[in-house]
Order: C-alpha cells, then sequence, then structure tokens
C-alpha cells in the first residue's frame, strides 16, 4: 500500500507552484477543505489527505502504537511530503492538525516552510497555570460521550452496510458518511487528540506560523489562541468573525481571505 | 354505495374538527417533539413551547444563544467537529445523540435531526432541527455500552490471561517467565512500573564471610526483571520486596503511599510521592506452599506516555477487585512457570555438571606434569565454569608464581601482570590465603570496592582487580591425602553473575580430581628429580687422563620425567698402564634401577684391586650376584687396554657388543654376548686382540641403538654408518657427533657412551 493510497492523497492545482498540504482535524476528512482548498488551485500546487483511520484513508493501516500519539500522525505527512516532493510547502492544519504540522515541521524542516493553525490548541486540559478550557472530567465525559453517537455504525455492522450498494434502505444509513470511521479508530483519535500535550513544542517552531481564531470556539478558545501566538516565535494571530471550530466550512471566504493575507505579505 | 370509512370528514366529530382546523402555529407550539431554527452559526432565531419546557427556560433567554450553548461539553464538542460539518456539507444530519443541558443542570437526553435550508445560491441561510426526547433509548445505549466496556474489560483480561498462558509455555529461563509478567502485567493495570523479586535460591542459609568473622545473612531477594521504574526506585524497592512477609497470605495487597509507609520505607515513599506515584501493588509469586517471589506494581502517574493522564490525581492508587484477581492468576501462572523452569534449568545444568567434571578428568589425565596440570586446569575453568581463574600451587615458600586466566581477551595483559606480580605478594585475608590455611572452601559473595580495597596489596592491585568487573570470588584448597597442595580460585563477572551452590559443587569435584592429579605429578616429579640426583651423584667423575690414550664420556639421561636409567661407564687406570673399561645397563628406569647401578659400580671396582682379566671380574661379579642382593639384572661389558701394546681383552655380559673406528670404517668387535649379570652363573668367553695405532674403542649402552619402531640390527647398522662417517674425528668430538645423530629428542632410554682412542707418538 503506497502512502498516496493510505492517506488517500489527492493533488490539484499547479504542479510547479507553491504547494499547500491541507490537514483535517478531529471530526471528518479532507472534504473540510472544499469550500477553501479550491480557492488556491490557480496558483499553487494544492495536497489534500486524510489521516490514516479518517475518510477514504486505508482502515487496515491503521496501528494503535503508531497513532498512539501525533507524532505518528506527524511521520506520516512527512511521508507525504517526501512522497511528494515537496519543498517550502504551506501546511495548513486545522484543530488537532495544527500540532501535528508542528511536529512533522520539526522532523521534516524542508519540506515545511509555513504554517497556517486553524482554531489550534497545544493542551485541551487545564493544568497548572495553563487554561485549556477542559477540566480532566470534562475531557472524560467528552470521550465518553463521543462513544454515544458511534454506537450507530459498530464495526459489525460496516461490512453489511458496504456490502449491499443496492439496497437504498442501509445507504441511508450512510448520512452521516463524511464523518464516519471505525468506532474503536475515532475512540483513540479522540484521546490522543484530547489528551495531547504540546506547549513544549511551539517555543521551536522555526518557520512562518499564522494562527486563525475564530469567535466563540469552545474547543479552542481564544485565550488558547492567543497561547499558542505568544508562544511561537514571530507567529502572526488573526481574528475571525467566524463562529465556532470549522471557519473553513462556516466562513470560507474569511478564511481564506485570512491565509491570503499572511501568504502575500510574506 | 358502500358507507363512507371511519375518520373521513363527514363523520368526524366536530371537537375533532375543530382541533384539525387549528392554527398551524399552535401544532408548531406544542408539537410532540422540539423544534428551533438557527443560523447557519448556530444561532437560535425560532423555537418552539415544547423544547423550551423540556429546557425548563423561556424561550426569550435561549434565543440568540448559539445551539452547543444548551450542549454538556461532549455535545458541544460533537456539534463542532460532527454536526456543523455535517450540514454544511451534505445539508441533513439525522439521529445525532446530543445531551441538552436543563436549567436544573440535569441532562436531557436527545436524538437531533437537522437540515440546512439554502438560497438559490447554495449560501446557507437556515437550519431548521427537531429534537426527540430519547431518555430509554438512550438509557439503552448506555446499558448496551456499559455491559460492552464490562464486557470489553473482562475479555481484554481473559486476553492477558491466554497471553500469559501462551508465553509463559515458551519461556525456558527464570527471566523470561519474569519479563512476560512483569511487561503483561504493568499492561494490564495500566501501572507505571513493575518489578519481579524473586527469593534466592541460595536462600537464607547461605552466609557471607564478613572481615571480622561474622556472618551475616544475604540478601533474600533478587531482582530478575523490570520495567518503567528507574534504579534508585528499585534499590529502594528492593528492601521493601525483601519483606516479602507481606504476601505470604497468597493475596495481592495494595498499600497507599501514606504515613504507613513513610514511616517503614522513608526513602521508597518519598522518591515515589514526588514521582506522583500513589500506591504499591503486592502481588504474591507462589505455587502451592512454595512462595517464590514478589512481584510489585507502581500505581500512580504514567512516566512513558506522552498522552495527559485523565484520572484525577489522588484516584490513581486503587485498582478494582478484577484487576487484583487477575494479578492474583497471573502470579500463580507464573509461580507453575517457574517451578517447571527451574527442575528444568537443574537437569540441563546438572548434564552439563557431569560432562564437564568427566572432560576434566579426561585432559587432567593426560597431563604429563605438576605445571601442565595447572594450565590444564585454567584453560578447562574459563569461560565454562568461571571468568578468572587462578591456579595456586604450594611451594616450600608458599604460594607462588600462579597461573592466572581470564575470559575476556582484553584483559589478558593485566591478568598477566596480576598473576606475576601481584598475588605473589596476596596476604592473609585474601581468600586463597584463607583456603590455604583452613584447607576449606572460602566464598566471597558480592566482591565490593571496599573489599578488594581491603585484601588488594597495593593501588595497582586495587586497580587491576576492581577492572575485572567480578561479582563473586570462590577459593578452593586443592587437597589430597589432607595435603593442601594448592588452591584453586575462580571468579564470575557481573554478566554471569553470582556462583551457585551447584557451581561450587563442581569447583569442589574439579578440585578433588586436580588434587589427585597434582599429587600423582608430584610424586612422580619428586622421585624422577631423586632419581637423577642418585644417578648423577652414583656416576663417576670426569675419567682421569690416561697416557697414550684419549677418553671421552658422555651421559644422556632419558628425554622424559622419571625415567631414570641404570646406565654407567668407569674407566679405571690401573697400575703399568693398563686401564679397566666397563659399560653397563641396569634393568628398569626407575630409582632402584639406579640404586642397583651405584652398587654395582662399587662391587666392580672393588674387584679391580687385585686387577683380574675381564673374563675373571665377570666371573666374580656373577658369582656374588645373589650375595649382594640386587634387585634386577643389569648388561655389561668389562674391558681392559694396554696403552702401549694395544692389547684388548672384552667380556660381554648380555651387553651390545663395542664398536672399532679405523681408518673411515667401523666394525663390531665380534665379542660374544655371554648371560647378563643376575642370569645363572656360566662361563663367559673373553675376547681378546689387538686395538690399532689411531683406532678407536666405543663402548654404549642400547640408549644408543634403539629406537621405537626400528630393530637391533638396523641400530647397529646405523651406529657403525654413523661412526665410519666421523672416523678421523677425536674420541670427544665422536661422541658429540653420534649423540647428535643417534640420540635425538625422542630418546627414551639413558645412554651411556665411553669412546678412547688410541693416540700415536
Amino acid at each position: 500500500m503506497s502512502v498516496r493510497e493510505r492517506n488517500r492523497v489527492r493533488e490539484s492545482g499547479v504542479a510547479g507552484a507553491r504547494p499547500m498540504v491541507f490537514a483535517h482535524g478531529f471530526g471528518c476528512d479532507q472534504s473540510m477543505w472544499r469550500f477553501v482548498a479550491p480557492e488556491f488551485e490557480a496558483d499553487h500546487r494544492v495536497v489534500l489527505f486524510d489521516h490514516v483511520g479518517a475518510g477514504g484513508s486505508d482502515l487496515s493501516a491503521y496501528d494503535p502504537d503508531r497513532y498512539g500519539s501525533l507524532r505518528g500522525y506527524a511521520a506520516d505527512v512527512v511521508e507525504i511530503c517526501r512522497e511528494l516532493g515537496l519543498a517550502d510547502a504551506v501546511f495548513v492544519g486545522h484543530s488537532v492538525s495544527a500540532m501535528i504540522g508542528v511536529l512533522a515541521a520539526q522532523q521534516a524542516p524542508d519540506a515545511i516552510g509555513a504554517l497556517v493553525m486553524v482554531g489550534p490548541s497545544p493542551r485541551y486540559v487545564d493544568d497548572e497555570g495553563y487554561a485549556g478550557g477542559f477540566s480532566r472530567a470534562d475531557v472524560a465525559a467528552l470521550l465518553e460521550s463521543l462513544d454515544s453517537n458511534h454506537l450507530g455504525w459498530s464495526a459489525a455492522m460496516a461490512p453489511v452496510i458496504m456490502g449491499n450498494p443496492d439496497r437504498p434502505e442501509l445507504a441511508a444509513e450512510l448520512t452521516n458518511s463524511f464523518c464516519r470511521t471505525d468506532p474503536e479508530i475515532a475512540r483513540r483519535f479522540a484521546r490522543v487528540t484530547f489528551l495531547s500535550d504540546n506547549r513544549a513544542d511551539l517555543p521551536g517552531v522555526a518557520v512562518p506560523t499564522l494562527v486563525l481564531q475564530c469567535s466563540e470556539d469552545t474547543i479552542a478558545p481564544e485565550v488558547v489562541g492567543r497561547y499558542v501566538h505568544e508562544h511561537v516565535p514571530g507567529s502572526v494571530f488573526t481574528q475571525l468573525a467566524a463562529t465556532g471550530h470549522c471557519p473553513n466550512l462556516s466562513a470560507p471566504e474569511e478564511t481564506t481571505a485570512a491565509i491570503r493575507a499572511f501568504l502575500g505579505a510574506r | 354505495m358502500a358507507p363512507p370509512p371511519a375518520g373521513s370528514p363527514a363523520d368526524r366529530p366536530p371537537e375533532l374538527d375543530r382541533l384539525l382546523d387549528d392554527d398551524p402555529a399552535e401544532l408548531y407550539e406544542n408539537a410532540p417533539c422540539g423544534y428551533f431554527s438557527a443560523t447557519p452559526d448556530g444561532r437560535l432565531v425560532k423555537v418552539n413551547r415544547t423544547f423550551c419546557e423540556w429546557l425548563g427556560r423561556p424561550a426569550a433567554t435561549v434565543l440568540g444563544r448559539r445551539f452547543p450553548e444548551l450542549l454538556g461539553v461532549g455535545g458541544q464538542v460533537f456539534y463542532e467537529t460532527h454536526m456543523a460539518p455535517l450540514l454544511r456539507m451534505q445539508g441533513a444530519v439525522r439521529e445525532v445523540a446530543l445531551d441538552v443541558v436543563r436549567a436544573d443542570g440535569t441532562p436531557l437526553p436527545c436524538l437531533v435531526n437537522a437540515v440546512e435550508v439554502r438560497d438559490r445560491s447554495g449560501a446557507p441561510v437556515l437550519v431548521r432541527a427537531t429534537v426527540f426526547e430519547a431518555t430509554s433509548r438512550r438509557r439503552y445505549e448506555r446499558a448496551l455500552l456499559d455491559a460492552q466496556r464490562v464486557a470489553a474489560e473482562s475479555e481484554a483480561r481473559s486476553r492477558t490471561v491466554q497471553h500469559v498462558v501462551s508465553e509463559l509455555a515458551a519461556a525456558t529461563s527464570a527471566r523470561q517467565v519474569a519479563e512476560v509478567l512483569v511487561s503483561r502485567s504493568r499492561e494490564a493495570v495500566g501501572a507505571s512500573g513493575a518489578a519481579l523479586w524473586l527469593a534466592g535460591e541460595r536462600g537464607e542459609a547461605v552466609r557471607r564471610e564478613e572481615e571480622h568473622g561474622e556472618p551475616r545473612p544475604v540478601p533474600a531477594v533478587e531482582l530478575v526483571a523490570s520495567a518503567g521504574l528507574p534504579a534508585d526506585w528499585l534499590a529502594e524497592m528492593a528492601g521493601a520486596a525483601a519483606g516479602a512477609e507481606l504476601v505470604r497470605d497468597g493475596a495481592v495487597h495494595t498499600v497507599r503511599l501514606g504515613a504507613g509507609l513513610r514511616a517503614v520505607w522513608p526513602g521508597l515513599a518519598e522518591r515515589l510521592t514526588a514521582a506522583g506515584q500513589e500506591s504499591l501493588v503486592l502481588v504474591p509469586v507462589g505455587a502451592d506452599t512454595a512462595h517464590l517471589g514478589v512481584l510489585v506494581l507502581v500505581l500512580g502517574a504514567a512516566g512513558d506516555t506522552e498522552l495527559v493522564d485523565l484520572t484525577e490525581p489522588g484516584t490513581r492508587g486503587e485498582l478494582p477487585r478484577a484487576d487484583e484477581e487477575l494479578l492474583a492468576t497471573l502470579g500463580r501462572q507464573a509461580a507453575q512457570t517457574l517451578v517447571r523452569v527451574r527442575l528444568h534449568e537443574e537437569t540441563v545444568r546438572h548434564a552439563a555438571r557431569s560432562a564437564f567434571l568427566l572432560e576434566s578428568a579426561r585432559l587432567l589425565a593426560q597431563a604429563p606434569g605438576v605445571a601442565e596440570s595447572a594450565e590444564r586446569l585454567a584453560d578447562l575453568v574459563v569461560p565454562r565454569l568461571a571468568d578468572l581463574c587462578v591456579v595456586d600451587l604450594t611451594t616450600e615458600h608458599g604460594l607462588t608464581r600462579p597461573v592466572a586466566r581470564h575470559a575476556d581477551p582484553a584483559l589478558a595483559g593485566p591478568v598477566a601482570e596480576l598473576g606475576e606480580r601481584h598475588l605473589p605478594r596476596r596476604r592473609g585475608g585474601h581468600p586463597t590465603a584463607e583456603a590455604l590455611r583452613w584447607g576449606r572452601t572460602v566464598w566471597v559473595r558480592e566482591v565490593t570496592d571496599d573489599w578488594l580495597a581491603r585484601i588488594a596489596t597495593d593501588d595497582r592491585h586495587r586497580e587491576i582487580a576492581g577492572a575485572l568487573g567480578l561479582a563473586d570470588l570462590l577459593a578452593v584448597p586443592l587437597v589430597a591425602d589432607g595435603r593442601v597442595l594448592g588452591v584453586l580460585t575462580l571468579g564470575t563477572g557481573r554478566s554471569r553473575g553470582p556462583f551457585r551452590p551447584a557451581d561450587v559443587e563442581v569447583a569442589e569435584q574439579l578440585a578433588l580430581q586436580v588434587a589427585q592429579t597434582l599429587d600423582r605429578a608430584q610424586r612422580f616429579e619428586l622421585e624422577a628429580g631423586t632419581s637423577h640426583t642418585l644417578q648423577a651423584n652414583l656416576l663417576p667423575p670426569a675419567p682421569p687422563p690416561v697416557p697414550g690414550l684419549a677418553v671421552a664420556v658422555r651421559y644422556l639421561a632419558a628425554g622424559r620425567g622419571a625415567d631414570v636409567g641404570g646406565d654407567f661407564y668407569d674407566v679405571v687406570p690401573l697400575s703399568e698402564g693398563e686401564v679397566a673399561l666397563a659399560v653397563g645397563d641396569v634393568v628398569g628406569h626407575d630409582i632402584t634401577a639406579a640404586a642397583v647401578m651405584g652398587q654395582l659400580r662399587s662391587v666392580y671396582r672393588a674387584h679391580l684391586a687385585d686387577r683380574p682379566a675381564p673374563g675373571a671380574l665377570l666371573q666374580r661379579l656373577q658369582a656374588g650376584w645373589s650375595l649382594l642382593g640386587l634387585q634386577r639384572m643389569a648388561t655389561a661389558l668389562f674391558a681392559s687396554l694396554e696403552p702401549g701394546s694395544g692389547r684388548l681383552r672384552v667380556v660381554s655380559a648380555g651387553h651390545p657388543p663395542p664398536v672399532v673406528v679405523t681408518g673411515g670404517h667401523a666394525e663390531l668387535l665380534p665379542v660374544h654376548p655371554g648371560r647378563m649379570l643376575g642370569a645363572p652363573a656360566a662361563r663367559a668367553e673373553e675376547w681378546s686382540g689387538v686395538l690399532p695405532l689411531g683406532a678407536t674403542l666405543l663402548l654404549y649402552t642400547d640408549g644408543l641403538v634403539e629406537r621405537r619402531g626400528v630393530d637391533l640390527d638396523a641400530g647397529l647398522a646405523l651406529l657403525l654408518a654413523a661412526a665410519a662417517r666421523s672416523a678421523g674425528a677425536g674420541a670427544d668430538e665422536l661422541c658429540d657427533r653420534l649423540l647428535a645423530e643417534l640420540a635425538g629428542g625422542q630418546r627414551q632410554d639413558d645412554v651411556a657412551l665411553l669412546a678412547v682412542t688410541r693416540l700415536t707418538g
């Protein structure tokens, strides 16, 4: 299984132009970038991919040890960059992928030349002298409640659904398809996402970085975005009017404009 | 005409008609499900009464807020990461399970369906959602999840047991058993670290000799495997593990890091607390009544995962009952395997020991002497039994010049220096000296730097000894017939680990074998030395000068050890210029032969006093042989030579004939070989003739002409050929050449050689 197939890598845009790699966060898959990525195809080489365990990635490549920390996901990003021969790429990471980008840039400084962090958080769980927005109990409740929504698509049912395309009543079960995956993998990814602590990695970021902060984002509150901005040397902080955690979907124009402004200023 | 169906408008009661004609707004407000509408970013713009009643909030306090604000934390995250993106991407979501938080703080489990209303360009305008109360459905799901979780946990436990059982089945050493137990049990209960101590096979009965002779019990437990625990914790925990009395009741004990632990093991409690650890779990490793050891797990903040630990500090030190039972099971399984593995290891060791002792017996039996025995012993012991071997043999000066060997070739230099310079200066207190003095085994366990400093003769000695990295030292005396012949000193390196009692037993058996071999070799060499000394004393000094003759004598002892011969020669000037010559060979190669030779020569000389002819002399010797009580027979040639006339008379008592070398030619004198001395007497025929001027008469013993695989005639032919080639050489040179040519390194017998040249002029 090649890296391209493993991570369902999709390329578009201008072959020789500066690469932009879009990485989705916890929840769905590369379709999260459907309103943003095309905006850059005119003057960039656009690369989209799914993290292993999400969307159209190869689920059989999921190794609980490798993906037991964000380093495993970052290693995948580096492998994609190597496979595609990327240099000086703009890595646009949403949510948890912002930190995956930080780790990937550590591992392959030549491949990644700029970071765009959309709704980043280096640590969700509060700590002494640090407000991540979630208490331990919150995260425990969150991890538990995520299980509730994974009940509908048990691992046992998946083959039935996937194997009967001619039965529309089963296809209806696929309604929430963009965000579906093996519940066990989803559970593990949630743990890695919400239990990681990458605060110590921030001061080492050596590439131009943009922090895009949404309004009223309960997952990555403004105080956390500010924290990232203050700890990544020379980073740019842009406050969006967009609310929630997914400006790439809810406010693609504003998001695109902010990224363009950041890249144009370079 | 058929009647209209029931429920048709014509049939309906007016009251029902009134309700059905009711305002749709009334239906919206009081529908049996919640309705709300929100802007695309989730802000509520319309909400029905049913939903407000469920929430326990008036509509005015709800409108304008974002929908996720009504949810619990899990719901908020799910809304942001799944529901909102899905709505945007596919326009609708179905049956999303969310907990709405009511005004009183209680959760209301709901299922939410939502659609996104878009304008003609596809831009989102509004979100419409229906909310269904799902308390019982969610309760059922929760029960299902809980059951699933319990089943998964129980399955994980039984999987752990299965893994452990199959991995233990493949284990062939105690270390492997320990590693399986430590890693699996640590993983199973999420412990931050685990370690296994086993009761040492030495037990408490074995004691270490301290400097002042006070024995103390050695630590009763040994660390066999550990994971996730730093060395300083392990050192502190060893004390705790040694107090394994705690687990003798066979139950798993959880010891919280509290005042009690601090009182007993303050160092350990301090380190664990500082690292966020909360309790120790002690798991007995025992089978039936045998307490083999204790598995200790540390519970608390995990040190080696990158993920944040969600458990609140203070709640990590408790194990569920099921986990305690799991650990107890693993402990029992490991113990049963340990018993099997130890039996197996013992059998293998026993076979190896027997083979080793058998081989050592074979090798030692072939060692020709004391020094060789010591060398072979050292070669044998390193590295099979030990990493260091020193063999000391006692001499009249005590222990000197030991043989020293080490398994590591890189240490050959220092070890040689040890043997040559430092060991000869050992003092009392050194285990070797102690073993020598007391004649019993001395076992030094756990060689420490302090101990080395005490026994070292100087700093360099201590430096070398330290570099050897010794774990244990063992000094075993070599005792035979109650005499201490030396000491076998063995050392193990840290990687090999300490000696086991079985090793000590092997060393003692080996020492017994060696002592017997040494004893035999020493007696043999003593006897050989004595015979040579005796023989050298019995042989006459260099012959006196005789006018008219050049006389040369040679005596070569046999090549090996105690094979001393009874060969002799004698040159005695008689009156009137006559010279009596004799060469003889007493049967046997030992001290008795040498003694008989000495006696024979004395009697021979006594008989020469009245100058009997050689034939008469032989007759007298034969006649008196039995009176002399000599225990061995002998062959001999007796001759008399008048230098002036060259008159030569020779008689033989079963001895090889003399050779005459003259004018580039050598021949045997045809002397009749009469009976040997010691055989029944018979008249001997005397040969009489003239030795020409310039000719050389050569008398010799059979060592010169006998060699393995060559018969006597061939040997004589070689002698004649060699002598002919040396014709013209003087007596001395002839002797040297013959010995060089005929008596090579493989000589098996002594050689006596007597050459007399009749000088011209």
